[in-house]
This record gives C-alpha cells, structure tokens and sequence, in this order.
C-alpha cells in the first residue's frame, strides 16, 4: 500500500515509487551501517530510522515530493532511495540518492537520479536542483560528477555540519543528459 | 498537499480536531522553540522541528492513527495537537497532547484529549493506552490524573527517565462517574462566566 501520493516512474532497470511499509527493514539495516550511512546522516538507530521514515512521508505530504524507494525491476527488491529533499533549513531542494547493500556497482544510483532529476525538471517545474555531499564521500562526488552537476560552494549544513554544494544542469541546458533522457532510450536511441 | 492520509474529523463542544496540514506548521514550530516544549523533546531549531512536524503526519500514514491539530471550532485558530502516538521504540500505544504556550488554562487539551481517547477506545478497539509524562511536567500529570491515568511504575518507559501514566480502561473511562467528572469539567470551561483562579491547567 502505498503511504503517499507519490507518482510511479520508469526507468530501463528500475522502478521509482513512493515509500510503502514493507521498504522499512531495508532502510533500517542501511542506517545502521555506518559504514554506508555516514554520509547520509540522520539515524543511527532502529527508532530513529523510523523517525526519519516517518518524516520522509510527511515531506511527501507537505512538499508533494520526497524520497522515492528505487524499486529493482529484476527483483522487485527495494535497492535504494532518490529523490528530492528539502526540510526546513537546508538551502534548495536537494537531489539525493542512497543504495542498498548488495546493489551497488550496477549503476543504479545514477540511473535512478536520472530519472528523479527529469521528473523534477518535467513534472515538477523546477528550473535548478543541487545535491549536498559531506566533504570525504568521494563516490557521491564522483556521480555527481558523472551527473554533470559542479562543485558551488561549502556551507554549513543545519543537521551535518560543513558541507559541499553540487549544482545539477538545469532543464535548458540542452543536453539529454540534463534530462535523463540517456537512460530509457528515447531520445538516445537517435542522437 | 491535500489532507492525505484520510484523516477523520472530531467535533467536540469548542473544538474540532483535524489532521496536521502544511499550513499549521508555523504554531507547532513557535511553540517547539519555546521552553514550553522542554518536556516533549525541546527546545528544537527550524530544522528539527519541521522533520518533527513532518513525522507527524508520516505517523498517520504508517499506523493508521495519530497526532490531530485542535482548532476553535468558530474561528479556526489553532491551539494544539492531541492524539495517538505510537514510534518506533514506544512500547505501548501512547495518547499524548501539547498545547501552544500562550492557550493554556483553557482546559482545550482536556476536551481534546477526552474525544480522541473515546474515539480510540469507541471507534478504533484499543483497550488501553498509557502517557510518557517527564516527571517534572506537573501540567501534564494534573492533566493525565483529570482523565482518570493511575501512575504505573511497573509498566516498560521509554528511555528510563519518564513516568508511565496508565489510562482507565475502555469500560473505565465510559463509566458514568469518570465520564460525567470529565464532561463537568469541561462544560465548567465552556462556560464564560467560569473563571478559574490559581495555576492554569491545560
């Protein structure tokens, strides 16, 4: 069942929904590695990370978009979050992603920022989008930069502290890459 | 955003209860800042009194129950929130209240609090419920004694350092002598010649 209003979008691997009840144990077990969730933040423990799960489907309600659950077409098996996300206090709307143990390596996180990016520029309206990233967390930096979004500025974050800010191409900026179109072939396919 | 989850409505005599909406933030924000919220968590910042807010009304959505925003019946104004609350690491189902700092004496979170604590037991089959109450929050606990909760030290906490308030049982709490103590209360409060002296009980 879904727990919010949250659109159903396609990609060529993935499927990004809106956050549903049976996702929990999967976000549970990431916030619980430190290891992966440090540059994520916000629940070290079980009951926080049903806080924060809480809190994501009321962004949902308040702002009409959120974090989706990355949804692995081949399994079914929730393998990740993107989305966009913009809590009182952070300094735009932010485009963020986060994998799952065991999805890692096969491009999903970019393939589903992608897809999260166009919706935002196409569904949404927005004209400019960011990702902040904590000084250190070199993989998000590298898909950031992969995603053609540039290093801006530092600043400090209300929740982690200093923190980078990436600036994603905006909807005009006239590559398909700016849209996400590369990844479900219908605009790549006759570039 | 419109009011998903569907929410239900409760009237009572000077209030209707409705589910938290985007638009009520600012209230719940002021008073989070305030040193009103020091037994609830606060004081917060911007940042996490919106991630509160926003679970607020993710809780809903997850258990089916939650926090209402109280509203004046006539003038919509809001004056609190009052409801089920039930987190991860809560070992019982909790009904719990808050109301803004500057609405308080009014005995609004005794109406509230009395309807949706009917509505749960009525409407939705709980049999029970407790209160994490700080020990230090005499509001709370003169409120919680009000409603019929007896102290239970037996009962599971949250982290050890809050009391457990234990509600009357659904048979309990529709008797006729804590019921009609309760409705007197309030309607004594509803009415404007009913001046109360001494400390303000919410």
């Amino acid at each position: 069942m879904s727990l919010t209003q949250a659109p159903v979008l396609d990609s060529t691997h993935l499927i990004l929904r809106g956050p549903e009840l049976r996702d929990f144990d999967s976000l549970a077990a990431f916030f619980a590695d430190p290891d992966r969730a440090w540059g994520f933040g916000g629940a070290e423990t079980r009951p926080d990370a049903w806080r924060w799960w809480a809190c994501n489907i009321g962004h949902w309600h308040i702002h009409g978009y959120g974090y989706f659950t990355i949804e692995d077409k081949a399994t079914g098996a929730p393998a990740g979050i993107c989305g966009i996300w913009n809590p009182e206090g952070w300094p735009e709307p932010e485009l963020g992603w986060v994998v799952f143990e065991g999805f890692e390596g096969r491009g999903i996180a970019h393939e589903a920022a992608l897809r999260a990016r166009r919706y935002a520029y196409e569904d949404l309206g927005f004209t400019t989008l960011t990702s902040n990233i904590l000084p250190g967390n070199t993989r998000s930096v590298a898909l950031a930069e992969r995603l053609g979004a540039v290093f801006e500025r530092e600043y400090d974050n209300v929740s982690m502290g200093r923190d980078m800010l990436y600036r994603h191409p905006g909807p005009d900026a006239g590559t398909d890459t700016a849209l996400g179109r590369d990844d479900d072939g219908s605009v790549e396919a006759y570039a | 955003m419109s009011n998903y989850p569907d929410i239900p409505v409760i009237e009572t005599r000077r209030l209707v209860l409705r589910g938290p909406e985007a638009g009520d933030y600012p209230d719940f924000k002021a008073t989070f800042a305030s040193y009103r919220s020091r037994f609830m968590g606060g004081p917060l910042n911007a940042y996490e009194a919106w991630m509160l807010y926003a679970a607020e009304i993710g809780h809903w959505a997850v258990r089916g129950f939650g926090m209402w925003m109280i509203h004046d019946k006539l003038t919509d104004e809001t004056y609190g929130m009052a409801g089920g609350w039930f987190p991860a690491k809560w070992p019982e189902r909790e009904i719990a209240w808050i109301i803004w700092p500057d609405k308080a004496g009014r005995g609004y979170a005794l109406e509230a609090t009395h309807a949706v604590r009917r509505r749960f037991y009525e409407r939705q089959g709980w049999e029970g419920a407790v209160s994490y109450i700080d020990p230090k929050n005499l509001d709370s606990i003169r409120l919680a004694e009000r409603l019929g909760c007896v102290k239970d030290r037996e009962a599971a906490t949250i982290d050890g350092s809050d009391a457990v308030y234990r509600h009357p049982s659904p048979s309990a709490a529709a008797s006729g002598q804590l019921r009609d103590g309760i409705e007197l209360e309030i309607a004594h409060y509803c009415d404007p010649m009913f001046k109360p002296k001494g400390m303000p009980i919410d």
